[in-house]
């Protein structure tokens, strides 16, 4: 495992590391913030959030205006522009800006104050501000302190317990617990580098003995155990709906609405 | 003191309940009475020390875990068998510190340095003993403690109204800020983060759907379950995942010669009840109770020590102290639950998350409204301190063998394991697809070094603390100062600014590096 030992290459002081890095982050920061500035502008209210002067900021502004200029900055780090001392940081509060932009996009369309009562919409939007600023606040505590590197990410071992785990969410409803416990089980070793064959499918069949008599025999809770008759229909069905419901997402996306 | 005693004997009446079970005996029917809530604390404490004694899954990830298999019980004896469940994971993470050097969690961390240094001489039976003895008489005035502090605490907060309530959470925010480790900054990030994920779903006054994105399974909101499990359950198994196998040093010896000599006693009686003391008040603070008690109790020990240089080379009072205090303060952290009915730490979110779903709203209401629940839960602690003592050490050998699992198989089975723990809950494949997609948060977290439990703790506190704050900007009239008009909750909020400006400072910021990295 040689890539182990190799310190990670993730962040850069200035002067000292190639660029790549910060180009590979700069240009994730700024596709995220433009995602994010399509979605604000496929929500759509005149619910005035904060006054300037004579303006009134309303809160779909908001986040138009946040996700714009993140995305600047996702520039601006892409051309090396902005010291990138403690990446960890950096990017870290970045994100966090840009979780903070989702939800101001998300709650835009919610009413806000009546009178001396909160809205629905408030509460979100004021907490979502403030994360607003406490992000840049560990942005910049990110460029102007040396921090350590981001470790690396590693891709397989995580990709494959998640897969495990959202195989059993599949499986589970149409072919019922055993096969979703033996299945998660066995996709979810593949995870670790140390697997061995043998091991594995007798850990997998007494650990479904051991939930079966655990969550069905001892607590009776009420599972499917084996497949269901038409069992592939279900499947197929559930993965017709998660389309579905992905598509109808990204079908408001792409929505533009001015106001 | 004789109403102290009545309630006592209330809780430890309701613990000791029997239930005639009847069956079939050869014919003839045959009833036996079975104490319910002992049995279930008893349990409790068995899966609780068995699943904490898997190294590296901490507390809060244990009882995440085992939640589910409590779904099925009465109120009270599901609280009964939580609360069971926490102490055995607590004493499991110490049996792993002894004896493989590997803390379970961050409570044991210290315990690490002279227990296994005993191990390593030969004396892991003595360590265990002394541990064990020292958290029971820490878990027994505790427990009187928790019995005597909750009446007029809960009388007290008869007094608070929404804004009192409001500043009082802001307030036990902080303490969680100031006591965790790590940037301050990056846990008020956490909290905010935390805020926001518990808004999701309809609004408490309109039910107007908030940030659901038109899906019907977020109308309710994010699962509590999901998310502990999540962040705290396939997180660790995936970060875990990039450890190499280390080869663990599980002492080989049999563990023999459990009871500690005269001397062992002699020498640490003074380290428990130091312990005990500081525990019990550490504890009752919001916050990270148990970890930073365990942590002051070490430190204290050896500054106060005539033989320091004993230290870290296994003396007793090094295991006798830290153990006691942590469940000292893990005791008393039920303090602020029960009465004010706001959790202080991630542990306590996760008895609110299990005392909702069981509907039962913590608060100084259910002192009044539902005592045998109360006290029954407070005599349940004590009990589940004596079950540690009694079953626990007698097993130390069925958890030994159990470390000898290696970790290739053991986390698909904690995979698979949480899976049916989190679907059975509602019976929801999407309720498993949130939990994984926050095991990849909260493996994101732990690459940008944020700390996952404020997040925890701010998304319980969440929708209570915007009820509070919507309530008292209305009854203000929109006016804001009222939080700082009433006496109460400016005394709160100026504490908590107090507390804020003093973790900042670079002085006491060294310092608490210092204790962390120690």
């Amino acid at each position: 495992m040689a890539e182990d030992i190799k310190p990670a290459l993730e962040g850069s002081r200035p002067g000292e590391m190639p660029h790549t890095n910060n180009l590979r982050g700069g240009i994730t920061v700024a596709v995220l913030a433009l995602v994010l500035l399509l979605g604000a502008f496929a929500v759509c209210s005149n619910t005035i959030m904060f006054q300037i002067g004579p303006i009134g900021v309303s809160s779909t502004m908001v986040p138009r205006v946040l996700a714009l200029l993140t995305a600047a900055v996702g520039v601006l780090i892409a051309f090396n522009l902005i010291p990138v001392r403690g990446p960890q940081d950096f990017y870290g509060g970045l994100t966090l800006v840009l979780l903070a932009i989702l939800a101001l996009a998300a709650s835009a369309e919610l009413p806000g104050q009546r009178g001396f009562a909160f809205g629905p919409g408030t509460a979100p939007r004021l907490f979502a501000l403030l994360l607003v600023g406490l992000g840049i606040a560990v942005t910049v505590v990110g460029m102007t302190s040396d921090g350590p590197p981001i470790e690396k990410y590693r891709i397989r071992g995580p990709a494959v317990v998640i897969l495990g785990i959202f195989l059993f969410a599949a499986l589970i409803r149409p072919f019922g617990l055993v096969v979703a416990t033996y299945v998660a089980f066995m996709v979810s070793i593949m995870g670790s580098t140390e697997m061995r064959w043998i091991e594995s499918l007798i850990g997998a069949a007494v650990m479904t003995a051991f939930c079966w008599f655990l969550f069905v025999k001892l607590l009776g809770l009420p599972f499917q155990l084996w497949p269901q008759d038409n069992a592939h229909v279900i499947l197929f069905n559930q993965f017709e709906e998660v389309i579905r419901q992905t598509w109808i997402i990204l079908l408001k996306m792409v929505e533009f609405k001015s106001c | 003191m004789s109403e102290l005693l009545g309630n006592l004997a209330l809780g430890f009446g309701v613990v000791f309940q029997f239930v005639w079970y009847t069956f079939n005996f050869f014919g003839t029917q045959v009833s036996v009475p079975i104490p319910m809530n002992v049995l279930f604390c008893l349990i409790g404490a068995l899966v609780g020390t068995l699943v904490g004694v898997l190294p590296g899954i901490g507390t809060v990830a244990t009882i995440a875990m085992l939640l589910p298999i409590t779904f099925g019980l009465p109120p009270v004896g599901a609280l009964i068998m939580l609360a069971g469940i926490y102490y055995g994971a607590q004493y499991g993470g110490s049996t792993t510190s002894v004896l493989v050097n590997i803390p379970g969690e961050a409570t044991s961390v210290v315990t690490c340095l002279d227990g296994h240094q005993m191990a390593r001489q030969g004396r892991a039976g003595a360590a265990l003993s002394i541990a064990a003895i020292g958290s029971f008489f820490a878990g027994c005035v505790s427990t009187v403690l928790v019995a005597a502090l909750g009446a007029p605490l809960t009388s007290l907060a008869l007094l608070f109204g929404p804004a009192e309530y409001f500043s009082l959470m802001v307030l036990g925010l902080i303490f969680a800020v100031v006591l965790a480790k790590g940037s301050v900054l990056k846990a008020i990030a956490m909290i905010l983060t935390g805020l926001l994920l518990s808004m999701v779903g309809s609004d408490l006054e309109t039910g107007a759907g908030r940030m659901t994105f038109d899906f019907a399974e977020l109308a309710d909101g994010i699962g509590f379950p999901n998310i502990a499990l999540g962040v705290f359950g396939f997180a660790e198994i995936i970060r875990n995942l990039e450890l190499p196998e280390e080869s663990r040093e599980i002492v080989q010896a049999k563990v023999t010669g459990l009871m500690p000599t005269r001397k062992d006693l002699i020498d640490s009686s003074g380290a428990i009840v130091r312990g005990t003391v500081l525990g019990s008040l550490l504890g009752i603070l919001p916050g990270g109770g148990a970890v930073i008690a365990s942590f002051a109790a070490y430190t204290f020990e050896k500054k106060i020590s005539k033989t320091p240089e004993k230290f870290g080379a296994g003396a007793i009072e090094g295991v006798a102290s830290p153990e006691s205090a942590n469940n000292a303060a893990a005791q008393t952290s039920f303090i602020p639950l029960l009465t004010l009915g706001i959790p202080p730490n991630a542990v306590m979110a996760l008895m609110v998350g299990a005392m909702t779903i069981h509907g039962i709203v913590p608060g100084p209401q259910v002192m009044t409204k539902q005592p045998d629940l109360f006290w029954g839960m407070i005599a349940s602690m004590w009990i589940g301190n004596l079950m540690l003592i009694v079953i626990n050490l007698p097993l130390v050998g069925v958890w030994v063998s159990l470390l000898r699992v290696p970790y290739r198989l053991l986390f698909p089975s904690i995979v698979v394991f949480c899976c049916i723990g989190i679907y059975s809950i509602n019976n929801s494949p999407t309720d498993v697809i949130i939990a994984a997609l926050f095991g990849v948060v909260g493996y994101w977290l732990t690459k940008h070094d944020f700390e996952a439990a404020p997040m925890l703790l701010a998304f319980v506190l969440g929708p209570l603390m915007e009820e509070n704050l919507r309530r008292a900007m209305l009854i203000a009239r929109g006016d804001v100062t009222v939080f700082f008009t009433r006496p109460i909750s400016s005394v709160l909020l100026i504490t908590a600014m107090i507390l804020l400006v003093i973790a900042a400072l670079p002085k006491i910021r060294r310092r608490r590096d210092e204790v962390f990295v120690e």
